[in-house]
C-alpha cells in the first residue's frame, strides 16, 4: 500500500517535472515565431537572471552559443546533461544532473530547456518524508487511541464486574455506573441495572414481609394469648371459658385470613400465575364484579357506577383480575361513608387500557397517596374499620403481574386509584 | 354416607373421621396414594377426601388412576395453602371439588354432602327444578311460585338454581361465591348476604312459608318447611 502510494507520487512528480519543461519549450517556440532568434535570445537572457527558473541554452545552427548556459548534445529530444561541464563543481559536491529537452527550431538553431534533476528528487523526498511522518503519526496515534479505548472498555467491564461482585456480597442497592457513551456496552449496563433493581425489589419485598408479619400479627396473637390465659384464670366458670375460646377462634380465623392474603400476594408476586394468562376482556370482568357489588352498595346507601369502553383487551388471569377489581371496590366502599358515589371507569388507550376506581369520600392525605399500596398500610382514619391492610397491596401485586402501573391520586374530593398499562417500550 | 379419607397427616385424618362418625357417617382412612387407589377401586364409597401431597402417588395421580379405572366416586381435594393454581390442576385431573386447609369442618361437610348426592355424570339433567310450589324452568329461564311468575336478575337466577340443586343441603358462602360468581376469594363486602336477601324478598314475598333459610355461622339452606301447605 505504502509502496504503491510512493510509486504513484513519484510518477506524478516526474510527469509534472517533464510537463513544466515541455510547456516552457512550447512558450519559447512561440516567442521565436513572433520575435525571431534575437528576440528569443533576449527573452532567455532575461529568464536566466531570475532565481529558481529553469535552465536554458540557445545555439545557432553553427553551434555558436547565443544565450543560456546549457550546451546541446548532438541529437534532439530528451536527454540528460552534466551541469556546466566547463565549470568545476564546488568541492565535495557531485555534478548536478540536468534533464533537458532539446528542440531544433525552424531556422536550424537549437533550443535547450532543462531543469536540475535534484529538484524533482527534493520534491519527492519532501513528499516522502511528509508521508513517513503521517504514517508514523497514524501508527502512534492509532496505538495510543486503541490502547486508550481498550483500557476505557476494560475499565467499564471492570465496573460491571465490581458492581456484580458488590451485589453478590449483599450490597443490593449497588448499580453499574453509566457513562455518557451510548453504545452496546451501555445498553448492556442498563439492562443489568434493571435486572439488579428487580432483584432488589423482590428481596426487599421478602424482607418486608417478615418484618410486617412480625409487627402486625403480634398484636392479635398477644390478644389470643391474653384471652386464653384469662380463661384459665377464671377456673371453673364454663361460660367464661367458652366465650374466651370463641373469641380466640374468631381472632385466629382473622389471622388465617391475613396469612392467606399474604401468601396469595407472595404467590402473585412470584409470577407463577403467568402461565395461565389468556386474552381477556377487562370490561367484561369489571362489569361482573360491579354487578356483584351493586346490591350491597345500594343497601348501604352508596352508589356504584360503571363507565366502560368495550372491549378492554388484556392478557391475564381472570380470577386474579376479578379479585383485583373487587379489592379496589371493596376499599372504596368500606372507607367511605353513606351517600358516597364510587365510579369504576375503564378506557382503551393507545397501547393498552386504563382502569380506575374513584370515590368522592374523605380520601387519603396527599402525603400518604404514595404508600397506600404498601403492605399493611392503613390510613389513620381507617384503623377503626375492619380490614387487614392488604387489599390494595394485593391489587398492586396483581396489577404488576399484568403489566399495569398503579397510582393513587386526589379525586377532589376522595380517592382515585388508577391502573394503567405500563409503557412496554421501557 | 361412606367416605374414604386418603391423607398422610394423621391428625387431620383423625379429625375429619371423628367429625364424620359423630354425624353418623362411615369413614375409612388410608395414609398413602397407592393404598388409596386400591381401596377406592375395591370398595364402594360415596365420596373420597383426597390430600394433594401424599407418599407413593400424589393426589393428582390418584384421581387420574381412579378415573382411568372407571371409578366415578366424587373426589374432594384437600390442599395446603401453597399454590393457587392447585385448584385448577385438581379439577382438571378429575377432582370434583376443592377445599383449602385449614378449613372449618362445617365447610367440608357441606361440600361432601353436595358431592355425594350429585347425580352421576351422563344422566339426563332435568330442565325443570322445583321445591314445594317453587318451579324453575332452566330452558325458558323463568321462575314461578304458586303459578305466579317471579322476575329475577340473571345472577339471582343462578343463585336460586344452585340452591335448588342443593335442596335440603347446607351451602356455604364460599360455595356460593365459587359457583354463582366464580370468585375464588371472599370480598369484604357482603355480596352474598345482600343477594340472598334480595332473592328471598322476591320469592318469599307474601308467602307464609319461607324457602331460603340462614344457618347462622355456616351458610344457607333451601328447604320446604311445610310441604303439605
Amino acid at each position: 500500500m505504502g509502496g504503491f502510494v510512493y510509486l504513484s507520487v513519484r510518477h506524478e512528480i516526474l510527469t509534472d517535472f517533464d510537463a513544466r519543461i515541455i510547456e516552457e519549450t512550447d512558450a519559447l517556440r512561440r516567442t521565436f515565431a513572433e520575435e525571431g532568434r534575437d528576440g528569443l535570445a533576449a527573452t532567455l537572457a532575461a529568464r536566466g537572471s531570475i532565481g529558481g527558473a529553469l535552465l536554458y541554452g540557445l545555439e545557432a545552427p553553427d553551434r555558436k552559443r547565443l544565450a543560456g548556459d546549457l550546451v546541446a548534445p548532438v541529437s534532439s529530444g530528451w536527454t540528460e546533461l552534466k551541469e556546466d561541464e566547463n565549470d568545476e563543481p564546488p568541492e565535495g559536491t557531485a555534478a548536478e544532473i540536468i534533464r533537458a529537452l532539446v528542440t531544433r527550431l525552424p531556422d536550424g538553431s537549437i533550443l535547450i530547456v532543462g531543469d536540475e534533476r535534484r529538484r524533482a528528487n527534493e520534491a519527492l523526498r519532501g513528499v516522502l518524508s511528509a508521508f513517513g511522518w503521517a504514517i508514523g503519526a497514524t501508527i502512534i496515534l492509532g496505538l495510543a487511541g486503541g490502547l486508550w479505548l481498550s483500557r476505557q472498555f476494560l475499565r467499564r467491564v471492570d465496573a460491571m464486574r465490581l458492581a456484580a461482585q458488590a451485589i453478590m456480597a449483599g450490597d443490593w442497592s449497588r448499580r453499574i455506573p453509566l457513562t455518557p457513551i451510548d453504545d452496546d456496552l451501555s445498553a448492556l449496563a442498563r439492562t443489568f441495572n434493571r435486572l439488579f433493581a428487580r432483584i432488589e425489589k423482590l428481596l426487599l419485598a421478602n424482607k418486608h414481609i417478615s418484618a410486617d408479619i412480625a409487627h402486625d400479627l403480634r398484636k392479635p396473637l398477644a390478644s389470643v394469648l391474653r384471652r386464653l390465659e384469662g380463661a384459665r384464670a377464671q377456673g371453673a366458670d364454663l361460660e367464661a371459658v367458652r366465650s374466651a375460646v370463641k373469641a380466640a377462634i374468631a381472632e385466629i380465623e382473622n389471622l388465617l385470613e391475613t396469612f392467606n392474603a399474604l401468601l396469595r400476594i407472595a404467590q402473585v408476586e412470584a409470577g407463577a400465575r403467568r402461565a395461565g394468562f389468556r386474552p381477556r376482556d377487562l370490561a367484561e370482568i369489571a362489569r361482573e364484579v360491579v354487578e356483584a357489588f351493586q346490591p350491597a352498595a345500594e343497601d348501604e346507601g352508596k352508589t356504584l357506577a360503571l363507565r366502560l369502553d368495550e372491549p378492554l383487551p388484556i392478557s391475564g388471569d381472570k380470577e386474579l383480575l376479578a379479585q383485583m377489581i373487587a379489592n379496589m371496590i371493596d376499599n372504596a366502599l368500606r372507607h367511605a361513608p353513606k351517600g358516597v358515589r364510587v365510579e369504576v371507569a375503564g378506557e382503551r388507550m393507545p397501547g393498552g387500557v386504563r382502569l380506575s376506581v374513584a370515590d368522592d369520600g374523605p380520601g387519603v392525605d396527599s402525603r400518604e397517596l404514595k404508600v397506600i399500596f404498601e403492605r399493611f398500610y392503613r390510613a389513620d382514619a381507617a384503623r377503626s374499620t375492619p380490614g387487614s391492610g392488604l387489599g390494595l397491596n394485593l391489587v398492586a401485586a396483581i396489577a404488576d403481574l399484568h403489566g399495569l402501573e398503579c397510582s393513587a391520586s386526589d379525586n377532589r374530593p376522595g380517592l382515585r386509584v388508577t391502573l394503567t398499562t405500563a409503557d412496554s417500550s421501557e | 354416607m361412606k367416605t374414604l379419607i386418603i391423607e398422610d397427616d394423621e391428625e387431620v385424618a383423625a379429625f375429619v373421621a371423628a367429625g364424620l362418625r359423630e354425624r353418623g357417617h362411615e369413614a375409612a382412612i388410608v395414609a398413602n396414594g397407592r393404598d388409596g387407589v386400591q381401596r377406592a377401586s375395591a370398595e364402594q364409597f360415596d365420596a373420597i377426601i383426597l390430600d394433594r401431597m401424599l407418599p407413593e402417588f400424589d393426589g393428582l395421580t390418584v384421581v387420574a388412576l381412579l378415573r382411568a379405572e372407571g371409578v366415578a366416586t366424587p373426589v374432594l381435594f384437600l390442599t395446603n395453602l401453597s399454590g393457587i393454581d392447585d385448584r385448577v390442576d385438581g379439577l382438571e385431573a378429575g377432582g370434583d371439588d376443592y377445599l383449602v386447609k385449614p378449613f372449618a369442618f362445617e365447610e367440608l361437610m357441606a361440600r361432601l354432602i353436595a358431592l355425594a348426592r350429585r347425580p352421576m355424570l351422563g344422566g339426563a339433567s332435568p330442565t325443570v327444578l322445583s321445591a314445594g310450589d317453587l318451579e324453575m324452568d332452566l330452558v325458558a329461564r323463568t321462575v314461578r311460585r304458586g303459578g305466579e311468575e317471579i322476575d329475577l336478575q340473571p345472577r339471582e337466577f343462578r343463585l336460586l338454581e344452585f340452591l335448588l340443586r342443593n335442596e335440603e343441603r347446607l351451602v356455604t358462602r364460599k360455595m356460593l361465591l365459587e359457583h354463582v360468581w366464580e370468585f375464588l376469594f371472599d370480598p369484604q363486602t357482603n355480596i352474598v348476604e345482600t343477594h340472598i336477601s334480595r332473592l328471598r324478598t322476591k320469592i318469599d314475598r307474601g308467602r307464609a312459608a319461607s324457602l331460603i333459610h340462614t344457618i347462622r355461622g355456616a351458610g344457607y339452606l333451601l328447604r320446604v318447611l311445610n310441604p303439605g301447605l
